[in-house]
């Protein structure tokens, strides 16, 4: 069974036009989903929907095998972490250690263990040096870094990372995506990535295509990104793999259609080795 | 006249234990009526050197030298304001500086403070609302009502209704969609060909480096690492390794492709070129 079921789900902002209408979608347990679209197509709405930051107007959210309502909220919160946008406004504590410790305290986890898991998790972000660190000495990656620590500190088996690496520099941003990789890898995480980063589309297992409150495409980024005209008009970047071996169609050579760019290297290098 | 530093240093809290040389003994000539690009890692001094273009912050060292003027560290600039109205800086996330009720008095703050009449502040106001690609039907919003993105338009419109000569933008495409930020993007490049203005833009973004600048500005830990127009730049890979940058895909194709052994010329920075490049060495093979 899917680990979240979504089905049919709208909500609105100002009750007269919906932010997110009728949308159903399905995640499977373990995969790297990614979710696109241009600013306000309702992407970051579905987020908060989902852990129930923001409440649906309709439709129902099933988290593994449980629905979603008011009773179970926090069970399913439990389930769930995210980290969101902007790294100074999710930087709680007045260091690092505090910070990665707000969750665990508020699940009144007991000091002595609490000491061991801010340890643990500090350094499967490579953050173990900084733990007495405060806030304003660290880079925005830094802090993304610590906030996925005070999340996978809380052993969910959802991670969402909203627009995670778009406020980082490129380095901040190389960093987090590799450990959002890492971190599906290792713990078979469900992972879902509200992203821009049509890059990081073309490396995950599923893609979801958002425009005007609505899902428009919905399936594996090697299908979905192959739909050029529709992802122009949806205002989105297509690969840069994908437009040079499109190119090379153009220009008569046989070559498969590729939406990486490792790919792309390899079917060039198998054209040029044929013959 | 380029803008040019002299021997220009900055250090933060001067004569404290918390003493930062953010700029150290910079010199340098910004081309007049060019797209210059100004990069490098978080925190080695592009948005210090910036800061200093309209006096925003004044040089401890050295002086430097901008639409007529001379800033030096020894003594207050004269006709502050009139500098500020000639060099337009625009902040990282713009849209938390708007405050006005509507959109079209956020954008008359600017000329109306610098002396000019209520009625022609509003004209001034509608014309780079439209120019930055405002709906004249949202003028009369709040601009707290917008997009980030639209927003972020309105505060560049505010700078803009000043008139100018240099623009100035600090990070102008973080956090915007790849569409906003192309958009953002071909904005700066048509006031710089169509309007003639001087445009300086601290960037990450190596696509934007690469399809909408002229000149490339490295700085590196308070130095000026490099200096070069944006061809020439792309075409030493060793320098961008050296810098950890990452290059535009173009790029990174070009050089994977050349190790793979294909003949592709080092300068090669278009993508319909390296196409054609391609296509015809394959088909040489067939």
């Amino acid at each position: 069974m899917a680990k979240i079921q979504v089905c049919d789900i709208s909500f609105s902002y100002d009750k007269e036009t919906n932010a997110v209408e009728h949308v159903s979608f399905q995640i499977e347990a373990g995969s790297y989903t990614t979710i696109i679209g241009h600013n306000g197509s309702g992407k970051s709405t579905i987020a908060k929907l989902l852990i129930d930051l923001l409440e649906k107007d309709s439709g129902s959210i099933i988290v593994d095998g449980m629905e979603l309502n008011d009773e179970n909220i926090y069970t399913i919160r439990d389930k769930i972490g995210i980290v969101f946008q902007n790294p100074d406004n999710q930087f709680i504590g007045a260091t690092v250690a505090d910070d990665i410790a707000f969750g665990l305290e508020n699940h009144q986890v007991a000091s002595e263990a609490m000491e061991q898991i801010i340890q643990t998790y500090a350094k499967r972000v490579n953050m173990s040096r900084y733990l007495l660190s405060e806030p304003t000495h660290l880079s925005g990656g830094q802090k993304q870094r610590v906030a996925i620590a005070g999340v996978l500190a809380m052993a969910p088996q959802i991670m969402i990372f909203d627009e995670a690496t778009s406020m980082l520099d490129p380095q901040g941003k190389a960093e987090i995506n590799e450990m959002i990789q890492s971190i599906h890898r290792e713990t078979g995480m469900t992972i879902i990535s509200i992203t821009h980063d049509i890059e990081e589309v073309s490396h995950s297992d599923h893609v979801i295509v958002m425009d005007q409150g609505h899902i428009v495409m919905d399936g594996k980024p090697e299908d979905i990104l192959l739909r050029e005209k529709e992802l122009v008009a949806l205002k989105l970047d297509i690969p840069f793999a994908l437009k040079f071996t499109k190119g090379l169609q153009r220009k008569g050579i046989s070559c498969r259609l590729c939406t990486t760019m490792e790919g792309a290297v390899e079917e060039v290098c198998r054209l040029h080795s044929k013959n | 006249m380029p803008i040019t530093f002299k021997e220009l240093s900055h250090e933060y809290n001067l004569g404290t234990p918390f003493a930062y040389l953010a700029l150290d003994h910079v010199s340098l000539a910004i081309p007049e009526g060019k797209v210059t690009a100004i990069i490098g890692e978080t925190g080695s001094g592009k948005t210090t050197l910036v800061q200093h273009l309209n006096a925003l912050l004044l040089p401890t060292g050295g002086e430097l030298e901008v639409a007529g003027r001379t800033i030096s560290s020894n003594e207050k600039p004269k006709h502050l304001k009139a500098l500020r109205k000639d060099v337009g800086l625009v902040f990282q996330f713009p849209e938390y500086q708007l405050f006005e009720e509507t959109i079209i008095k956020d954008v008359c703050f600017g000329p109306k403070n610098f002396g000019v009449d209520e009625e022609t502040a509003v004209q001034l106001a509608e014309k780079y609302l439209r120019i930055v690609g405002i709906d004249e039907s949202d003028f009369h919003k709040s601009p707290f009502d917008l997009s980030g993105g639209q927003k972020r338009r309105v505060a560049i419109a505010g700078i803009l209704a000043m008139d100018p000569q240099v623009l100035v933008l600090d990070e102008p495409t973080a956090g915007l969609d790849p569409q906003g930020a192309k958009e953002m993007m071909q904005l700066f490049s048509r006031l710089n060909k169509e309007y003639g203005k001087t445009v300086l833009i601290v960037t990450h973004d190596m696509e934007h480096v690469l399809h909408y600048c002229d000149e490339v500005i490295v700085v590196a830990d308070g130095h000026i690492r490099e200096q070069c127009e944006v061809h020439e730049f792309f075409r030493s890979v060793e320098l961008l390794k050296e810098l950890k940058i990452n290059p535009p895909a173009v790029i990174r194709l070009r050089e994977e492709l050349r190790e793979k052994g294909f003949q592709i010329p080092d300068d090669m920075i278009d993508v319909e070129q390296l196409i054609d490049a391609v296509a015809s060495e394959v088909k040489g093979h067939e």
